[in-house]
């Protein structure tokens, strides 16, 4: 049986993806640490040794995410945002707009009835426009990011971020806490705070339905209900929204176009 | 054995390096005026419009906004936009001003050209030549250095009329007679600053000049029309500085000449600038002058950038009326420079898209597949028309834009591995929209 393999090196996380045709995907994923190699090694290795596979059993293997460029085992290199779009796509078909909320980024794709992109925003360089917010203020809460959603649920006094920074919002943050806000006011103004900016790069790309949103950021169910508010629809969520771009760099190794 | 070097993806013009040595001389004239304690002027780009009065009158400009490509390229800039912050100036400053006020402290520290700047630095100035052109920070930043240099400050005026004001001819007629008598004034200042009168006969031959080196550089932005282009932007971004800076002097239409010569023949014989042209693209605003190299990468991809940077393009063939007087002639190809694309556009046909106008023009024209902006984190002027031209450029002709963040100066904005890792999806989108705009027949 032939067996591909997609890695999304991320900045937080590194995902794999094992992909045969006919089968169930099998998924595995890692810290990515300072060293992006070593961990796409890493979490490859242990993903086939979790499917009792080894690396003779692939024929193909597609890099993808910030960390590709550290890839040197790779068949071939694409985009993390071709991937999600293509992954998301396998998933739900009828998908044209997907948002991608990773740890250093978030993406707004439209994408087309075969899973290509048709057009993309990129949030600034900032992490506030990124999952790596919601991990700053959950770590200043002393709280488990996964956690962060359903906790963020019981707001009923969402803080009002005054800034557009992350540093700032962490110093920010701080003070709340210490004015006695409760973390759940807190996290939700975070959530808040990010879905405007997933707003604003939607507005760029235009919406069409279905629309998605995986990466990181989709395990937080808080953030997926405040930018279902903001945006005024309903997302669809894949069981294993950070997956994706693994898993549609898989699919393009199998099948590239 | 020495390691082969890599060829690189971007086959730059063999005449492009002609330039150089016209680049060299403009920073030779400037030391050596400032050495002879001749009259040197700290001037902003004015779009011909000081340059050649102040040449005429025997006053040797200097450049500090190109002066900051140059420190940019070479590394330097992160020096003295170190030594500016140093000083108290923020940092969201123009990337150009802060450079030359750290340049200028500097200066004014060591008593002399600072120890390592390159290109024999620039000279102390006479007086500061400042233009109202495109963003205030081009006055406003003279202005502040008066605080090192007690010299004085003249400013260029550049009348920016409303984009739906720009087919009334009584608009022009008021605009370029504005600048004429401007520039009366501006000769009055220098014949009283220097002691000397101006050769209005010297001012017209330099005049004669500017307009054929005007005209050659016009020419070879149209051969870029051609597929495939036979003219990279990196070679525009080399070749634009003698325009803007020495289209007075006879050897830059020379140099201009063969030029056109070469991206001529590389039309007549179907040569390219890049091996395999597969993408025709724009590149908006001012390039990354620290990371060059990056469009190298683009071009093994088959990216070729035929057109770029608006401001710095020569105005096609001039069309408005005005009498034959030295000054009117001056102030109307200034003028003509900031209004000439919605002429353009009036006679072919197009929508009127404000400040999107030129790139609407050049995409059609030079049939582009998309946009690659650049907002430069210090150039407010660069950056905040950016989206509307992406969203002209989407919405009226299906052709997508790109985004990379960074600066003219600072190079610890610009991301080119991310740029990098996004240039596959937006090859997808840009062969998405090609199907689209076939299906609405469009002919590419």
């Amino acid at each position: 049986m032939l067996w591909f393999a997609g890695i999304d090196i991320g900045s937080v996380n590194t995902k794999v993806a094992l992909f045969r045709d006919g089968g169930p995907p099998h998924f595995h994923m890692i810290q990515s640490g300072a060293n992006y190699r070593a961990a796409a090694e890493k979490a490859l290795d242990e993903a086939l040794g979790k499917a009792g596979l080894s690396r003779n059993d692939i024929v193909a293997i597609m890099a993808t995410g910030s960390g590709t460029p550290r890839v040197d085992f790779g068949t071939d290199q694409l985009s993390d945002i071709s991937c999600s779009a293509r992954g998301v796509h396998s998933f739900f078909p009828g998908v044209r707009t997907v948002i991608d909320v990773g740890g250093q980024a978030s993406r707004a794709i439209r994408v087309n009835d075969e899973g290509k992109v048709i057009n993309f925003a990129v949030s600034e360089r900032c992490a506030a426009g990124s999952g790596r917010f919601l991990q700053i203020i959950a770590r200043v809460l002393q709280i488990d990011i996964k956690d962060a959603g359903t906790l963020s649920l019981k707001s009923s006094n969402p803080v009002i971020y005054t800034t557009g920074c992350a540093v700032f919002g962490e110093s920010e943050a701080i003070s709340r806490v210490a004015e006695g806000t409760p973390k759940e006011d807190i996290l939700a103004g975070v959530q808040n705070a990010i879905a405007s900016k997933i707003a604003n790069l939607i507005d760029r790309v235009g919406m069409e339905k279905d629309c998605a949103m995986v990466g990181g950021g989709a395990l937080d169910i808080g953030l997926v209900k405040r930018t279902e508010e903001r945006l005024g629809i309903t997302l669809l969520v894949p069981e294993n929204p950070q997956l994706m771009a693994a898993f549609g760099a898989a699919l393009y190794a199998s099948h590239p176009q | 054995m020495a390691e082969e070097k890599k060829k690189r993806a971007i086959t730059r013009l063999e005449s492009s390096a002609l330039v150089r040595p016209l680049v060299n001389k403009m920073y030779m004239e400037g030391t050596l005026a400032g050495m002879e304690e001749r009259p040197v002027a700290w001037s902003m780009v004015n779009w011909w419009e000081g340059d050649i009065i102040m040449r005429a009158m025997g006053v040797t400009p200097v450049y500090p906004e190109n002066y900051g490509t140059v420190c940019a390229a070479l590394g330097i800039a992160q020096k003295y936009m170190g030594v500016s912050v140093a000083e108290g100036f923020p940092t969201h400053l123009c990337g150009y001003a802060q450079n030359t006020i750290g340049y200028t402290t500097e200066m004014k520290r060591e008593g002399k050209v600072p120890e390592g700047a390159p290109m024999g630095g620039m000279a102390q100035p006479t007086f500061m030549l400042s233009s109202e052109g495109y963003c205030d920070a081009r006055f406003k930043w003279f202005q502040s250095l008066r605080q090192f240099w007690n010299v004085p400050v003249w400013t260029l005026p550049f009348p920016h009329p409303a984009y739906t004001d720009t087919s009334l001819q009584d608009v022009h007629k008021v605009n370029v007679e504005y600048m004429a008598v401007e520039l009366q004034g501006f000769i009055a200042f220098l014949e009283n600053l220097l002691k000397k009168k101006l050769d209005r006969d010297k001012l017209e031959t330099m005049l004669d000049n500017q307009e054929k080196v005007l005209k050659v550089w016009w020419e070879i932005n149209e051969l870029r029309k051609a597929k495939p282009c036979p003219m990279h932007a990196r070679d525009f971004w080399t070749m634009m500085v003698p325009c803007y800076y020495l289209a007075y002097d006879p050897e830059t239409l020379t140099v201009y000449q063969q030029v056109y010569n070469e991206v001529k023949a590389r039309v007549d014989n179907g040569i390219g600038a890049i091996p395999d042209e597969k993408y025709r693209l724009i590149f908006a605003e001012l390039p990354p002058w620290h990371s060059l190299g990056f469009f190298d990468k683009l071009a093994e991809r088959g990216w070729n950038f035929a057109t770029e940077s608006i401001g710095y393009h020569p105005p096609p063939p001039m069309e408005l009326n005005g009498g034959s007087d030295l000054l009117y002639r001056i102030a109307r190809w200034t003028y003509w420079q900031y209004i000439n694309t919605r002429y353009r556009a009036a006679k072919m046909g197009y929508p009127a898209v404000g400040a999107a106008q030129p790139f609407y023009n050049w995409a059609v024209e030079y049939k582009i597949d998309g946009i690659l902006t650049h907002p430069l984190v210090t150039c407010r002027t660069a950056t905040f028309w950016l989206t509307h031209w992406m969203n002209v450029l989407r919405d009226k002709l299906d052709i997508p834009g790109m985004s990379i963040q960074g600066d003219i100066v600072d190079l610890t904005v610009f991301d080119a591995a991310t740029a990098l890792n996004q240039a596959p999806a937006f090859e997808e989108s840009m062969d998405h929209f090609r199907k689209v705009r076939k299906s609405k027949g469009l002919d590419w």
